[in-house]
């Protein structure tokens, strides 16, 4: 903690369920090594009661807290108002882009969650599948009788999904979170059903490389790369396939 | 649950592999021209009859015309792409479509018929 | 603007405020794109001229010989460099290379068309 407080306005975004935004400015003394999170919590427990935002943990696991703040997406538990802003400065903080705005902070991600649900995310991967392929993989401290698996980095906070410029415009895209999801689960599973999903319009061709996904995720899980490789990998079936064509229908026709 | 009926799949990695492939071979194409254009011929073609002398030789109509082929593929791709971003309905996307490949067949004739008629005038 | 995927969301594709250095390559990707779509079709048409025989395109080379058609030629080549250099790298990493390592590789490719633009504005500009 430091001694000295610093006065931040907050410029606040207000939308009432389908009415007109707005914005509203909240002054407050800060210490600056506090939290965004912190000061929207208190705007809300001392300034205004009736506003409204997402949150739970407060320590970067659950995804709740995703907003905008000064037009960047950020995970507001772990981003410390001295990181965004000076003694005497603003700070305006909107909700996420690209999905629905229930009110003032809050938005649906009902969408999002039903998509990363299709893909087949599970927050629990074995050790080895649940790092990416270039990080040196964790390892168990103690040998243990099954093997070892950890959480997966996804936190489904949807900042990606805000921050990429394809999301903007095409609801049906189905964006970096859940397409780095198929990725993970053929690291696990190497089946045509991830591919098959991922090799859409909606999908893997949908990126246009402005690796802003991978900028914004507040817990490495680098979607950006992850669209990539599943990109190498669809594209190298495809010319192999130009190579050797008709080959899966001779084998189907001939006897198991 | 609308979308958990995949929709028919508008955009895969055939398209995909044909624009980088166009791609490569333009920027290929394209380094040729400003080598022949600026090296063998300085100056470059100001003239009419400097393109039509230019034009005598097969290899450069089938060059020209080639080029054109390969920028029309690319460059209508990459709209169709840029299109798709925007959600279209599947009756707009027929539409652009058949647009695109109206336009594009026409300026390959079109350019073709060009080349072939300056080459004829030597 | 809506805060939901709409179409008309469009414009934000071009707005380069608080992005990164990745949406700036997105950008100059689009907007080069678009450019040289419409340049071709304009060239094609202007290129008719020289089915009209040599007065017609002699006459047509003359007026864009003006610096202002010059500038528009420049604009011409600089989208072209641009697109075709971010190009290599946009087509790289979609097979996976260099995915790790796009923004020192956009700067130096960015750099190099500075160069080549540098070279061909000094060039079209001397020649008068």
């Amino acid at each position: 903690m430091t001694e000295q407080l610093w006065q931040v306005h907050f410029k606040v975004h207000r939308q009432r369920t389908g009415g007109k935004p707005y914005v509203r400015t909240f002054t407050l003394d800060v210490d600056p090594e506090e939290y965004i999170l912190d000061a929207v919590e208190r705007i809300w427990a001392l300034h205004d009661r009736t506003l409204t935002y997402r949150h739970a943990c407060h320590h970067s696991t659950c995804g709740a807290c995703g907003m905008r703040v000064n037009g960047r997406e950020k995970l507001t538990c772990i981003t410390t108002i001295s990181s965004v802003t000076q003694n005497g400065g603003t700070v305006r903080i909107d909700p996420l882009r690209n999905f629905p705005v229930v009110s003032d902070l809050v938005v649906d991600m009902g969408n999002f969650f039903l998509r990363m649900d299709r893909s087949g995310f599970n927050s629990v991967a074995p050790l080895a599948a649940a790092c990416l392929p270039y990080e040196q993989p964790l390892t168990a401290e103690n040998s243990i009788d099954h093997e070892p698996e950890r959480l997966v980095d996804c936190i489904e906070c949807g900042l990606c999904i805000s921050v990429c410029p394809a999301a903007n415009t095409d609801k049906e895209y189905v964006g970096p979170a859940v397409l780095a999801s198929l990725h993970l689960m053929y690291v696990q599973n190497p089946t045509q059903e991830f591919i098959d999903q991922a090799d859409h319009h909606t999908g893997l061709w949908r990126c246009h490389s402005a690796y802003e996904c991978t900028e914004v995720c507040p817990s490495g899980v680098d979607p950006a790369w992850r669209i990539m490789d599943m990109r190498k990998k669809v594209m190298s079936d495809r010319i192999k396939s130009i190579f050797r064509p008709r080959s899966s229908e001779k084998k189907n026709a001939q006897p198991a | 649950m609308r979308e958990s009926l995949s929709p028919k799949r508008l955009e895969g990695s055939g398209r995909w592999l044909l624009k980088i492939f166009t791609g490569l071979l333009i920027v290929v194409f394209l380094g040729i021209h400003f080598v022949v254009n600026h090296l063998v011929a300085p100056g470059g073609l100001l003239t009419y009859a400097d393109v039509v002398a230019y034009f005598q030789n097969p290899i450069i109509v089938v060059m020209e015309i080639s080029f054109l082929i390969l920028v029309v593929i690319h460059s209508f791709l990459g709209l169709r792409s840029i299109l798709l971003d925007l959600n279209p309905s599947p009756m707009v996307l027929r539409v652009v479509n058949f647009v695109l490949v109206v336009i594009g067949a026409v300026a390959v004739i079109y350019g073709a018929w060009l080349a072939l008629t300056i080459a004829g005038r030597g | 603007m809506p805060n939901q995927p709409e179409a008309n969301n469009w414009p934000r594709w071009f707005d380069p405020r608080s992005r990164s250095l990745g949406t700036f390559g997105f950008i100059l990707n689009r907007v080069t794109a678009l450019g040289l779509t419409l340049y071709l079709l304009m060239h094609l048409i202007a290129l008719g001229q020289l089915a009209r025989g040599a007065d017609a395109y002699d006459g047509f080379i003359a007026l864009v010989k003006n610096p202002l058609f010059k500038l528009g030629e420049l604009l011409v080549i600089a989208a072209g460099v641009i697109h075709g250099l971010n190009g290599i790298r946009i087509a790289l990493n979609s097979f996976g290379i260099g995915v790790r390592c796009q923004k020192g590789t956009f700067i130096a490719l960015m750099l190099i068309a500075l160069f080549i633009i540098a070279f061909f504005t000094f060039k079209m500009f001397s020649e008068g």
